[in-house]
Protein backbone atom coordinates (compact mmCIF):
# COMPACT_ATOMS: atom_id res chain seq x y z
CA UNK A 1 0.00 0.00 0.00
CA UNK A 2 2.91 2.93 0.62
CA UNK A 3 4.29 1.67 -2.79
CA UNK A 4 1.17 2.49 -4.40
CA UNK A 5 1.12 5.76 -2.73
CA UNK A 6 4.77 6.46 -3.45
CA UNK A 7 3.62 5.64 -7.25
CA UNK A 8 0.79 8.20 -6.96
CA UNK A 9 3.03 10.93 -5.95
CA UNK A 10 5.80 10.42 -8.18
CA UNK A 11 3.01 9.86 -11.12
CA UNK A 12 0.93 13.57 -9.87
CA UNK A 13 4.84 15.32 -9.55
CA UNK A 14 5.34 14.36 -12.61
CA UNK A 15 2.25 16.11 -14.16
CA UNK A 16 2.51 18.64 -11.92
CA UNK A 17 6.28 19.22 -13.72
CA UNK A 18 5.01 19.20 -17.03
CA UNK A 19 2.28 21.56 -16.56
CA UNK A 20 5.18 23.79 -14.95
CA UNK A 21 7.30 22.83 -18.24
CA UNK A 22 4.53 23.74 -20.61
CA UNK A 23 3.79 27.31 -18.79
CA UNK A 24 7.55 28.03 -19.39
CA UNK A 25 7.44 26.64 -22.87
CA UNK A 26 4.35 29.21 -23.56
CA UNK A 27 6.12 31.92 -21.93
CA UNK A 28 9.44 31.49 -24.01
CA UNK A 29 7.02 31.15 -27.27
CA UNK A 30 5.35 34.39 -26.81
CA UNK A 31 9.23 35.88 -25.96
CA UNK A 32 10.43 33.91 -29.20
CA UNK A 33 7.22 34.85 -31.40
CA UNK A 34 7.23 37.54 -34.16
CA UNK A 35 4.87 39.79 -32.82
CA UNK A 36 6.47 40.08 -28.85
CA UNK A 37 7.06 43.83 -28.84
CA UNK A 38 7.78 43.66 -25.06
CA UNK A 39 4.91 46.31 -24.67
CA UNK A 40 2.60 46.25 -21.70
CA UNK A 41 0.36 43.34 -23.11
CA UNK A 42 3.67 40.55 -23.69
CA UNK A 43 5.44 41.29 -20.52
CA UNK A 44 2.41 41.00 -19.05
CA UNK A 45 1.82 37.60 -20.30
CA UNK A 46 4.91 36.50 -19.95
CA UNK A 47 4.60 36.87 -16.17
CA UNK A 48 1.94 35.35 -16.00
CA UNK A 49 3.14 32.54 -17.45
CA UNK A 50 6.05 32.34 -15.31
CA UNK A 51 4.21 32.60 -12.27
CA UNK A 52 1.75 29.68 -13.71
CA UNK A 53 4.83 27.55 -14.17
CA UNK A 54 6.34 28.19 -10.14
CA UNK A 55 2.42 27.21 -8.78
CA UNK A 56 2.84 24.19 -10.23
CA UNK A 57 6.02 23.36 -9.35
CA UNK A 58 5.39 24.22 -5.87
CA UNK A 59 4.47 20.28 -4.68
CA UNK A 60 6.88 19.07 -6.62
CA UNK A 61 9.72 21.28 -5.04
CA UNK A 62 8.13 20.76 -1.79
CA UNK A 63 8.30 16.88 -2.51
CA UNK A 64 12.19 17.27 -3.06
CA UNK A 65 13.00 19.23 -0.24
CA UNK A 66 11.04 16.97 1.90
CA UNK A 67 12.94 13.83 0.64
CA UNK A 68 15.94 15.53 1.13
CA UNK A 69 17.26 16.23 -2.45
CA UNK A 70 16.82 20.21 -2.35
CA UNK A 71 17.98 22.52 0.44
CA UNK A 72 16.70 25.80 0.62
CA UNK A 73 19.31 27.99 0.10
CA UNK A 74 17.93 30.98 2.42
CA UNK A 75 17.72 28.96 4.88
CA UNK A 76 19.85 30.46 8.00
CA UNK A 77 21.56 28.26 10.93
CA UNK A 78 20.13 29.69 13.62
CA UNK A 79 16.48 29.06 12.39
CA UNK A 80 16.54 25.74 13.75
CA UNK A 81 17.47 27.21 17.22
CA UNK A 82 15.14 29.94 17.20
CA UNK A 83 12.31 26.78 16.04
CA UNK A 84 13.20 25.46 19.13
CA UNK A 85 13.15 28.52 21.41
CA UNK A 86 9.65 29.07 20.09
CA UNK A 87 8.37 25.19 20.96
CA UNK A 88 9.90 25.84 24.18
CA UNK A 89 8.04 29.43 24.70
CA UNK A 90 4.70 27.62 24.44
CA UNK A 91 3.44 30.21 21.62
CA UNK A 92 4.94 31.03 18.44
CA UNK A 93 4.45 34.22 16.59
CA UNK A 94 6.21 37.88 17.05
CA UNK A 95 6.66 39.61 20.35
CA UNK A 96 4.21 42.73 20.89
CA UNK A 97 8.07 44.77 20.47
CA UNK A 98 8.15 43.31 16.96
CA UNK A 99 4.64 44.31 16.27
CA UNK A 100 5.06 48.06 17.47
CA UNK A 101 8.33 48.02 14.49
CA UNK A 102 5.76 46.86 12.18
CA UNK A 103 3.13 49.02 12.87
CA UNK A 104 5.88 51.69 12.45
CA UNK A 105 7.36 50.49 9.33
CA UNK A 106 3.42 50.68 8.53
CA UNK A 107 3.13 54.56 9.40
CA UNK A 108 6.61 55.80 7.98
CA UNK A 109 5.36 53.73 4.24
CA UNK A 110 1.96 55.43 4.64
CA UNK A 111 3.82 59.09 5.29
CA UNK A 112 6.04 58.30 2.48
CA UNK A 113 3.39 57.99 0.26
CA UNK A 114 1.38 61.06 1.11
CA UNK A 115 4.71 62.87 0.76
CA UNK A 116 5.00 61.69 -2.65
CA UNK A 117 1.32 63.34 -3.08
CA UNK A 118 1.47 66.32 -1.59
CA UNK A 119 5.21 67.05 -3.87
CA UNK A 120 3.54 65.62 -6.90
CA UNK A 121 5.38 63.91 -9.43
CA UNK A 122 4.83 62.07 -12.76
CA UNK A 123 1.40 60.15 -12.24
CA UNK A 124 2.72 56.92 -13.60
CA UNK A 125 5.76 56.99 -11.50
CA UNK A 126 3.58 57.77 -8.51
CA UNK A 127 1.14 54.88 -9.32
CA UNK A 128 4.35 52.42 -9.36
CA UNK A 129 5.71 53.59 -6.22
CA UNK A 130 2.45 53.35 -4.39
CA UNK A 131 1.30 49.85 -5.75
CA UNK A 132 4.99 48.62 -4.74
CA UNK A 133 4.64 50.61 -1.44
CA UNK A 134 0.94 48.80 -0.80
CA UNK A 135 2.13 45.58 -1.48
CA UNK A 136 5.12 45.73 0.59
CA UNK A 137 2.42 46.95 3.47
CA UNK A 138 0.21 44.26 2.85
CA UNK A 139 2.91 41.48 3.29
CA UNK A 140 4.03 43.06 6.42
CA UNK A 141 0.28 43.18 7.61
CA UNK A 142 -0.56 39.55 6.28
CA UNK A 143 2.94 38.36 7.92
CA UNK A 144 3.23 39.65 11.24
CA UNK A 145 0.04 40.87 12.26
CA UNK A 146 -1.90 37.91 10.24
CA UNK A 147 0.40 35.69 11.99
CA UNK A 148 0.61 33.90 8.63
CA UNK A 149 4.85 33.62 8.87
CA UNK A 150 4.46 31.66 11.35
CA UNK A 151 2.08 29.06 10.42
CA UNK A 152 2.70 25.55 9.04
CA UNK A 153 4.37 26.22 5.50
CA UNK A 154 1.45 24.13 3.87
CA UNK A 155 -0.83 26.95 4.66
CA UNK A 156 1.44 29.36 3.27
CA UNK A 157 1.81 28.08 0.22
CA UNK A 158 -2.07 26.94 -0.08
CA UNK A 159 -2.75 31.05 0.08
CA UNK A 160 -0.28 33.11 -1.37
CA UNK A 161 0.62 31.86 -4.11
CA UNK A 162 -2.81 30.88 -5.38
CA UNK A 163 -4.26 35.03 -4.59
CA UNK A 164 -1.09 36.17 -6.06
CA UNK A 165 -2.18 34.06 -9.47
CA UNK A 166 -5.72 34.80 -9.16
CA UNK A 167 -5.07 38.63 -8.92
CA UNK A 168 -2.83 39.00 -12.25
CA UNK A 169 -5.30 36.71 -14.16
CA UNK A 170 -8.15 39.47 -12.43
CA UNK A 171 -5.91 42.27 -14.53
CA UNK A 172 -5.04 40.02 -17.29
CA UNK A 173 -6.91 42.50 -19.61
CA UNK A 174 -6.62 45.82 -17.98
CA UNK A 175 -4.07 47.06 -21.16
CA UNK A 176 -7.30 47.35 -22.90
CA UNK A 177 -8.24 50.11 -21.08
CA UNK A 178 -5.11 52.18 -22.65
CA UNK A 179 -6.44 50.73 -26.62
CA UNK A 180 -10.79 51.68 -25.54
CA UNK A 181 -9.20 55.49 -24.75
CA UNK A 182 -8.39 55.83 -28.33
CA UNK A 183 -11.12 53.86 -30.09
CA UNK A 184 -13.89 55.63 -28.45
CA UNK A 185 -13.46 59.75 -29.68
CA UNK A 186 -15.75 61.90 -27.81
CA UNK A 187 -15.62 64.33 -30.25
CA UNK A 188 -16.22 63.82 -34.32
CA UNK A 189 -12.98 62.64 -35.80
CA UNK A 190 -11.28 65.56 -37.33
CA UNK A 191 -10.56 64.94 -41.00
CA UNK A 192 -7.54 66.66 -42.09
CA UNK A 193 -7.61 68.06 -45.75
CA UNK A 194 -5.41 67.27 -48.19
CA UNK A 195 -2.97 70.44 -48.73
CA UNK A 196 -2.97 72.55 -51.19
CA UNK A 197 -0.03 72.58 -53.29
CA UNK A 198 1.88 75.87 -54.18
CA UNK B 1 1.76 0.74 11.30
CA UNK B 2 -1.14 3.21 10.49
CA UNK B 3 -0.19 4.95 13.45
CA UNK B 4 3.55 5.00 12.45
CA UNK B 5 2.23 6.35 8.85
CA UNK B 6 0.22 9.09 9.85
CA UNK B 7 3.15 9.81 12.53
CA UNK B 8 5.25 10.40 9.28
CA UNK B 9 3.02 12.18 7.35
CA UNK B 10 2.58 15.27 9.44
CA UNK B 11 6.20 15.34 10.36
CA UNK B 12 6.35 16.36 6.61
CA UNK B 13 4.76 20.06 6.09
CA UNK B 14 3.41 19.15 2.65
CA UNK B 15 2.46 15.48 3.39
CA UNK B 16 -1.32 16.23 4.39
CA UNK B 17 -1.99 14.04 7.43
CA UNK B 18 -5.07 14.34 9.30
CA UNK B 19 -4.23 18.08 10.36
CA UNK B 20 -2.53 19.39 6.85
CA UNK B 21 -2.33 22.83 7.72
CA UNK B 22 -2.11 22.59 11.67
CA UNK B 23 -4.64 25.33 12.12
CA UNK B 24 -8.55 24.90 13.84
CA UNK B 25 -11.64 25.12 11.70
CA UNK B 26 -12.40 28.50 12.43
CA UNK B 27 -8.84 30.00 11.41
CA UNK B 28 -9.36 28.10 8.21
CA UNK B 29 -12.64 29.12 7.28
CA UNK B 30 -11.81 32.39 8.11
CA UNK B 31 -8.99 32.38 5.78
CA UNK B 32 -11.02 31.39 3.50
CA UNK B 33 -13.47 33.80 3.62
CA UNK B 34 -10.47 36.14 2.72
CA UNK B 35 -8.97 34.53 0.20
CA UNK B 36 -12.39 35.23 -1.42
CA UNK B 37 -13.14 39.03 -0.17
CA UNK B 38 -9.19 39.84 -1.31
CA UNK B 39 -11.18 38.91 -4.76
CA UNK B 40 -14.30 40.85 -4.71
CA UNK B 41 -11.75 43.85 -3.49
CA UNK B 42 -9.37 43.31 -6.30
CA UNK B 43 -12.27 43.00 -8.67
CA UNK B 44 -13.66 46.29 -8.05
CA UNK B 45 -10.00 48.13 -8.01
CA UNK B 46 -9.09 46.61 -10.87
CA UNK B 47 -13.00 47.83 -12.74
CA UNK B 48 -11.70 51.33 -10.99
CA UNK B 49 -8.51 51.34 -12.91
CA UNK B 50 -10.05 50.63 -16.06
CA UNK B 51 -13.05 52.87 -15.93
CA UNK B 52 -10.18 55.40 -15.09
CA UNK B 53 -7.58 54.32 -17.70
CA UNK B 54 -9.90 54.13 -20.27
CA UNK B 55 -12.13 57.30 -19.59
CA UNK B 56 -11.65 60.65 -21.75
CA UNK B 57 -11.01 62.87 -18.17
CA UNK B 58 -11.43 61.59 -14.41
CA UNK B 59 -11.89 63.90 -11.72
CA UNK B 60 -9.21 64.61 -9.34
CA UNK B 61 -11.57 66.49 -6.79
CA UNK B 62 -9.38 66.29 -3.14
CA UNK B 63 -7.32 68.82 -2.01
CA UNK B 64 -4.69 68.46 0.48
CA UNK B 65 -6.78 69.78 2.92
CA UNK B 66 -9.09 69.00 3.83
CA UNK B 67 -9.49 65.88 2.06
CA UNK B 68 -6.24 64.46 1.61
CA UNK B 69 -5.23 65.26 5.59
CA UNK B 70 -8.81 63.46 6.18
CA UNK B 71 -8.22 60.35 4.55
CA UNK B 72 -4.52 60.01 5.85
CA UNK B 73 -5.70 60.71 9.59
CA UNK B 74 -8.17 57.64 8.50
CA UNK B 75 -5.59 55.55 7.55
CA UNK B 76 -3.57 56.17 11.14
CA UNK B 77 -6.99 55.74 12.75
CA UNK B 78 -7.26 52.00 11.07
CA UNK B 79 -3.72 51.38 11.35
CA UNK B 80 -3.64 52.20 15.21
CA UNK B 81 -6.95 49.96 15.20
CA UNK B 82 -4.73 46.84 14.30
CA UNK B 83 -2.14 47.64 16.86
CA UNK B 84 -4.86 46.83 19.74
CA UNK B 85 -6.26 44.46 18.03
CA UNK B 86 -2.68 42.58 18.11
CA UNK B 87 -2.48 43.47 20.99
CA UNK B 88 -6.18 42.00 22.08
CA UNK B 89 -5.30 38.47 20.61
CA UNK B 90 -1.81 38.78 22.43
CA UNK B 91 -3.14 39.23 25.76
CA UNK B 92 -6.15 36.48 24.80
CA UNK B 93 -3.81 33.86 24.03
CA UNK B 94 -2.20 34.59 27.50
CA UNK B 95 -5.47 33.52 29.47
CA UNK B 96 -5.63 37.32 30.39
CA UNK B 97 -9.48 37.66 28.86
CA UNK B 98 -10.56 40.95 30.83
CA UNK B 99 -7.33 42.65 29.31
CA UNK B 100 -8.35 41.23 25.46
CA UNK B 101 -11.55 42.49 26.28
CA UNK B 102 -10.09 46.20 26.86
CA UNK B 103 -7.99 46.21 23.95
CA UNK B 104 -10.89 44.64 21.38
CA UNK B 105 -12.86 47.64 23.03
CA UNK B 106 -10.24 50.36 21.92
CA UNK B 107 -10.29 48.84 18.33
CA UNK B 108 -13.84 49.60 18.34
CA UNK B 109 -13.88 52.75 19.28
CA UNK B 110 -10.97 53.56 16.56
CA UNK B 111 -12.91 52.00 13.93
CA UNK B 112 -16.29 53.45 14.68
CA UNK B 113 -13.81 56.71 14.69
CA UNK B 114 -12.98 55.73 11.16
CA UNK B 115 -16.51 55.05 9.96
CA UNK B 116 -17.59 58.90 11.21
CA UNK B 117 -14.72 60.35 9.33
CA UNK B 118 -15.18 58.55 6.68
CA UNK B 119 -19.15 59.71 6.48
CA UNK B 120 -17.68 63.58 7.19
CA UNK B 121 -15.94 63.19 4.16
CA UNK B 122 -19.18 61.41 2.02
CA UNK B 123 -21.61 64.56 3.25
CA UNK B 124 -18.92 67.09 2.75
CA UNK B 125 -18.76 65.31 -1.35
CA UNK B 126 -22.95 64.85 -1.29
CA UNK B 127 -22.70 68.32 -0.45
CA UNK B 128 -20.72 69.33 -3.67
CA UNK B 129 -23.62 67.24 -5.66
CA UNK B 130 -21.46 64.33 -6.15
CA UNK B 131 -24.31 61.36 -6.37
CA UNK B 132 -23.23 57.44 -7.75
CA UNK B 133 -24.30 58.05 -11.51
CA UNK B 134 -24.30 62.29 -11.39
CA UNK B 135 -20.92 64.25 -11.25
CA UNK B 136 -21.88 68.15 -9.71
CA UNK B 137 -22.48 70.30 -12.97
CA UNK B 138 -19.56 72.56 -11.61
CA UNK B 139 -17.05 69.96 -12.50
CA UNK B 140 -18.12 69.10 -16.09
CA UNK B 141 -17.06 73.13 -16.80
CA UNK B 142 -14.05 73.96 -18.82
CA UNK B 143 -12.45 75.82 -15.55
CA UNK B 144 -12.55 71.49 -14.06
CA UNK B 145 -12.99 68.60 -15.62
CA UNK B 146 -14.69 68.71 -19.25
CA UNK B 147 -16.51 65.68 -20.53
CA UNK B 148 -15.09 63.96 -17.17
CA UNK B 149 -16.58 60.20 -16.26
CA UNK B 150 -19.59 59.64 -14.22
CA UNK B 151 -18.03 56.56 -12.85
CA UNK B 152 -16.17 58.25 -10.81
CA UNK B 153 -18.96 58.48 -8.44
CA UNK B 154 -19.95 54.99 -8.74
CA UNK B 155 -16.44 53.58 -7.88
CA UNK B 156 -16.10 55.76 -5.35
CA UNK B 157 -18.91 55.50 -3.18
CA UNK B 158 -19.16 51.68 -4.06
CA UNK B 159 -15.30 50.60 -2.87
CA UNK B 160 -15.27 52.93 -0.38
CA UNK B 161 -19.27 52.09 0.73
CA UNK B 162 -18.05 48.14 0.51
CA UNK B 163 -15.05 48.55 2.72
CA UNK B 164 -17.33 50.68 5.22
CA UNK B 165 -19.58 48.41 5.91
CA UNK B 166 -16.77 45.74 6.22
CA UNK B 167 -15.54 48.15 9.03
CA UNK B 168 -19.29 48.44 10.79
CA UNK B 169 -19.35 44.42 10.20
CA UNK B 170 -16.11 44.15 11.72
CA UNK B 171 -17.11 46.38 14.87
CA UNK B 172 -20.29 44.32 15.33
CA UNK B 173 -18.05 41.35 15.24
CA UNK B 174 -15.42 42.39 17.76
CA UNK B 175 -18.58 43.43 20.17
CA UNK B 176 -19.86 40.23 20.15
CA UNK B 177 -16.62 38.70 20.83
CA UNK B 178 -16.12 41.16 23.01
CA UNK B 179 -19.54 40.16 24.90
CA UNK B 180 -19.04 36.48 25.03
CA UNK B 181 -15.15 36.75 25.32
CA UNK B 182 -15.35 34.50 28.88
CA UNK B 183 -16.85 31.35 26.53
CA UNK B 184 -14.65 31.82 23.21
CA UNK B 185 -11.33 30.38 22.72
CA UNK B 186 -9.94 31.46 19.41
CA UNK B 187 -12.74 33.96 18.64
CA UNK B 188 -10.48 36.91 19.23
CA UNK B 189 -7.49 35.37 17.13
CA UNK B 190 -10.26 34.77 14.33
CA UNK B 191 -11.71 38.57 14.48
CA UNK B 192 -8.49 39.58 14.41
CA UNK B 193 -7.54 37.90 11.05
CA UNK B 194 -11.10 39.75 9.81
CA UNK B 195 -9.85 43.07 11.47
CA UNK B 196 -6.49 43.11 9.93
CA UNK B 197 -7.72 42.30 6.49
CA UNK B 198 -10.14 44.83 6.69
CA UNK B 199 -6.64 47.14 7.10
CA UNK B 200 -4.87 45.72 4.50
CA UNK B 201 -7.83 46.67 1.94
CA UNK B 202 -7.82 49.89 3.02
CA UNK B 203 -4.01 50.18 2.23
CA UNK B 204 -5.36 49.45 -1.78
CA UNK B 205 -7.99 51.77 -1.62
CA UNK B 206 -6.26 54.85 -0.22
CA UNK B 207 -3.63 55.14 -2.57
CA UNK B 208 -5.51 54.45 -5.29
CA UNK B 209 -9.01 56.37 -4.42
CA UNK B 210 -7.44 59.42 -2.52
CA UNK B 211 -3.53 60.07 -3.45
CA UNK B 212 -3.76 59.54 -7.40
CA UNK B 213 -6.85 61.99 -7.10
CA UNK B 214 -5.16 65.05 -5.88
CA UNK B 215 -6.51 68.13 -6.79
CA UNK B 216 -3.39 70.39 -7.48
CA UNK B 217 -4.45 72.69 -8.95
CA UNK B 218 -6.86 74.15 -6.50
CA UNK B 219 -10.06 73.18 -9.09
CA UNK B 220 -12.75 72.66 -6.47
CA UNK B 221 -11.40 75.63 -4.70
CA UNK B 222 -12.08 77.93 -7.83
CA UNK B 223 -15.33 76.47 -8.60
CA UNK B 224 -16.37 78.06 -4.87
Amino acid sequence: MVESKAKEIKFWNLVLLGLSALSILAAVLTVASDRFKAGTDDVFLVLVCLMLALLFAVPPLMWAHANGMLKNPFADESSVEGAALEAAHGEHGGSNRDNIIVWGALLALTALEVFLAYIQINVTLMLIILMGASIIKAALIVAYFMHLKFERLSLILTIVPTIVVLLCLFSILFPDSFRLHNMRPVEPPVVHQPEHEG
Amino acid sequence: MAEARAESLAVNDWGGGVHPYRVGHRKLGMWLFIMSDTLTFAALLVAYSYARAASVNWPTPFPLYPSIAFSTTMTLVLLSSSLTMVFAVAASKQGKRGTARKWILATMVLGLTFIVLHLFEWKHLMDEGLAPFELPAKWLTEKAWPGASPLFGSTFFGITGLHMFHVLTGVIYLGVVAARIKKLNDDVEVAGLYWHFVDLVWMFVFPLIYLLSVDYHGVIKALE
